[in-house]
């Protein structure tokens, strides 16, 4: 019963988005403030259908209805309540339906915080519900989480997968699906804006801002935990592959990243509006393109994701007319936004548009990559493979140039084209190369192009930001300006990325690691630490039982610093076996060691390895998404301390003179 | 200044020259040490697919056939063999597909001038716009933000 309710809901909340697309048209063309004002009805009356229809879905997962497909698929009776409840975004169908809810919940909030009769929120509105509607006959006609499973009803289900049975499915996908909602939100925006009257552009790219960087903050998230999981859970001990399902994830945060700089440009400079709703429409394809990838199952991927063709092609047509509506709309009303009237940029203006322009570029480069051996495959019938050498080969060098332009961006002027500035940032700059080519050199005793690349960035980043600081300190002396946390924002976030960089160019090139097969008795020496295999334990839990390697680590003066558990799961009820490794964690690096397969009766194959600095990766994101929150935060003190002169809250979509 | 170009210039040139020397004596049979034909082995196996799972690379995957061919890598380094050669052996064993590096093919070109192309692209407007914007000088807005 409570399935059909769900489903019913579904129903009725793509009726009332299909009302919902056509009426705030109509309620503008007539400027009938008594049409406009059943917007948000309609909007909440939404959102509370969803809503209820989410909730369904979770108590059938906490009822153990495996009538249900969906439930019987993805859970069963051993599995814990958390994972039950996080099992609703754990497979396709509840995914999608996440995302629709958060898509309706996101437009809640902003009704809620805003005057309705503005048009700019009509027109928001209208797509927003076009999007929610084309979403939602998705999944009624090819992937409805309420199937039922008549008349065979399972007894029992076919559990999670195993793999996603982790912290990890609590914070990464929620994480995730957040920013492709946000992107969302920032492509309707720009839809909206270029509906509306160009007058208004600047005040519209205003409002886009605390949504992109929301969704910035959600898809740097996503990315950090999904990063962090994978080399917790998969036992190889990569943190980042170059797999498509990784890819999808990061092309939208690079483009994300772009939306946030652009807006800033927009806003701040009332210049190039129409790049940065370019950007807001690319960000959602981009979203799309990597969904219809992922769902499709057309790439191969190591992070399993239940995968369906006919799915794809429902995916792709939503794309294409998603995307082809938007950029239509774009082409026709661009043209008005480019201002013919010639105006000097400053060096800061256009160091930022150049650094939005290269992260484009990084994006698309990463996404013909990462579709290239499909591409290939269609046109000539060969299979090749594009894997982690070449993505770096291209990323790291377009990584420098971004970086480049990241240390030198804050040290320019708004107002003047400053060449001055720049001769002497293009010596600092030589001066940090040679410094990174003598490091370089002592550290690694060749030239290595990529190693140079990541020190030179480790130095000059901080450099630059440090030197930044005393010239606004200078500055400040002359003229008070109360934009302080702006600044702060920036510095801690750019901070992060350079603590990323340090993180992942130390890991890649200091790391020790030692491929053997060891027995109780063994040991080895790796990196200043003595590894003695004790034992092999066989332990029980609830939904699985693991075969554990007791590995003492000593320091080298035969001090014991602790024990290690690397395990091979093998889950109850499906008998599927992973390994998960073991880490002794610290600050400055982590142990390392997975157990791979038996090689005799005693014996197992073990990998060690010794991971200097490889959380710092994970800390620059979390100091990342410090920052955008820390700014998000003082824009909405902003408004209620009133300094502004428009009323502003931060996830409102206010227009207007007060 | 220009003596600094000048000088990583010359440093730059002679690394390539090394460089380019390693690799003329490559062709000919190689004596590695052990400690070599670990992180030689090890990073092959790292640019390597493994043909049995869904995109591990040979270091990664714990299938059979991932251990068999890294038994394989060191096996070859151990008779001398050059990184070069071994992953032609591997791609004549088991395709194209087995490399994780695209070979610079035809087919392959564009996507390594796709991203030159993006990024020349960029430089161009970088110009166009210093071009336009020293033709039309005008006083600055007086805006006193100043971040």
């Amino acid at each position: 019963m409570a399935a059909e309710i769900g489903l019913i809901l579904l129903i009725i909340a793509s009726v009332i988005s299909l009302l919902l697309a056509i009426t705030p048209f109509i309620a503008v063309r007539k400027n009938s403030s008594y049409l406009k004002s059943y917007t948000s009805l309609f909007v909440h009356l939404n959102t509370t259908a969803l809503l209820a229809a989410i909730i369904t879905l979770g108590v059938l997962f906490v009822g153990n209805d495996f009538s249900v497909a969906y439930v019987a698929n993805n859970s069963n009776t051993q599995l814990a309540t958390l994972y039950k409840i996080a099992a609703v975004w754990g497979g396709h169908e509840g995914s999608m339906l996440f995302w629709i809810v958060a898509i309706a919940i996101w437009n809640s909030c902003i009704t809620l915080n805003t005057r309705k009769s503005d048009n700019f929120h009509q027109y928001l509105c209208a797509i927003l519900a076009m999007l929610i509607l084309g979403f939602l006959l998705f999944l009624l006609f090819t992937s409805n989480p309420f199937a039922r499973l008549l008349p065979e009803i399972p007894v029992e289900g076919r559990d999670l997968n195993p793999i996603l049975q982790d912290i990890g499915l609590i914070l990464h996908p929620p994480a995730l699906f957040i920013g492709y909602v946000g992107l969302s939100v920032c492509f309707a925006g720009a839809m909206a804006a270029l509906l509306e009257s160009r007058d208004k552009i600047q005040q519209h790219c205003k409002q886009l801002r605390p949504w992109a960087i929301i969704a910035w903050i959600a898809l740097t998230g996503g990315n950090a935990f999904g990063s962090w999981w994978a080399y917790n859970e998969l036992g190889w001990g990569g943190w980042w592959f170059w797999d498509p399902v990784e890819n999808a994830s990061f092309i939208p945060w690079l483009v994300a990243t772009a939306m946030v700089h652009a807006l800033i440009l927009s806003e701040k400079r009332n210049a190039f509006h129409a790049s940065s709703l370019f950007i807001c429409l690319l960000g959602f394809a981009l979203c799309l393109l990597g969904t219809f990838l992922v769902r499709s199952g057309v790439v191969q991927s190591v992070h399993a994701f239940a995968a369906d063709p006919t799915r794809g092609t429902s995916i792709l047509i939503l794309l294409m007319v998603f995307v082809g509506c938007g950029l239509a709309l774009f082409a026709y009303r661009a043209p008005g936004l480019i201002s013919s009237a010639k105006v000097t940029l400053g060096g800061k203006t256009v160091a930022l548009q150049l650094g939005n322009f290269l992260l484009l570029a990084t994006a698309l480069s990463i996404l013909l990559g990462t579709c290239y051996p499909l591409l290939y495959e269609v046109l000539t019938g060969a299979t090749i493979s594009v894997g982690a050498p070449y993505f770096n080969s291209i990323f790291i060098p377009l990584l420098l140039l971004i970086v480049l332009l990241m240390g030198a961006a804050p040290l320019l002027s708004w107002h003047t084209s400053s060449h001055k500035a720049i001769k002497k940032l293009a010596i600092y700059a030589l001066g940090v190369l040679a410094v990174a080519i003598v490091t370089t050199i002592g550290l690694y005793q060749q030239l290595d192009l990529y190693l140079i690349s990541g020190v030179f960035c480790i130095i000059w980043l901080p450099l630059c930001l440090i030197k930044s600081v005393t010239e606004r300190q200078k500055r400040r002396a002359k003229s008070a300006h109360h934009d302080q946390t702006r600044f702060v924002g920036m510095f801690i976030a750019h901070m992060g990325v350079a603590l990323s960089i340090f993180g992942a160019t130390t890991v890649s090139y200091l790391e020790q690691e030692e491929l053997l097969r060891m027995g109780p008795g063994q040991g080895k020496t790796l990196a200043g630490y003595t590894f003695i295999y004790e034992a092999t334990e066989t332990v029980e839990y609830p939904s699985y039982s693991a075969l554990q390697a007791k590995i003492a680590v000593k320091d080298s003066r035969d001090r014991l610093i602790t024990y290690i558990y690397p395990q091979r799961q093998t889950f109850n009820t499906n008998a599927m076996e992973i390994s998960a490794a073991g880490i002794h964690r610290s600050l400055f690096g982590d142990i390392y060691i997975s157990m791979g397969t038996q090689l005799s009766e005693q014996e197992y194959l073990v990998r060690i390895s010794d991971k200097p600095m490889v959380s710092w990766i994970w800390i620059g994101a979390l100091l990342m998404m410090f920052a955008g929150l820390m700014v998000l935060w003082q824009r909405r003190l902003v408004v209620h301390s009133g300094k502004y002169w428009q009323p502003y809250s931060f996830i409102s979509a206010t227009g207007g003179q007060p | 200044m220009k003596i600094i170009t000048l000088r990583l210039a010359l440093l730059l040139l002679s690394a390539t020259l090394i460089s380019t020397s390693i690799w003329a004596a490559e062709s000919s049979v190689m004596h590695y040490t052990q400690t070599e034909i670990k992180t030689i082995g090890l990073s092959i196996a790292k640019t390597l697919r493994c043909p049995m799972s869904t995109n591990q690379n040979l270091l990664d995957s714990q299938a059979p056939i991932a251990n068999e061919l890294k038994a394989e890598i060191f096996l070859q380094l151990e008779q001398g063999r050059s990184e070069a050669q071994i992953i032609d052996f591997m791609v004549q064993r088991y395709g194209e597909k087995i490399r994780y590096m695209p070979n610079l093919a035809p087919g392959t070109m564009v996507l390594f001038l796709f991203p030159l192309f993006l990024v020349a692209l960029i430089a161009a407007w970088a110009l166009w716009l210093r071009r336009s914007n020293t033709q039309t000088q005008q006083p600055p807005s007086l805006d006193t933000h100043h971040d």
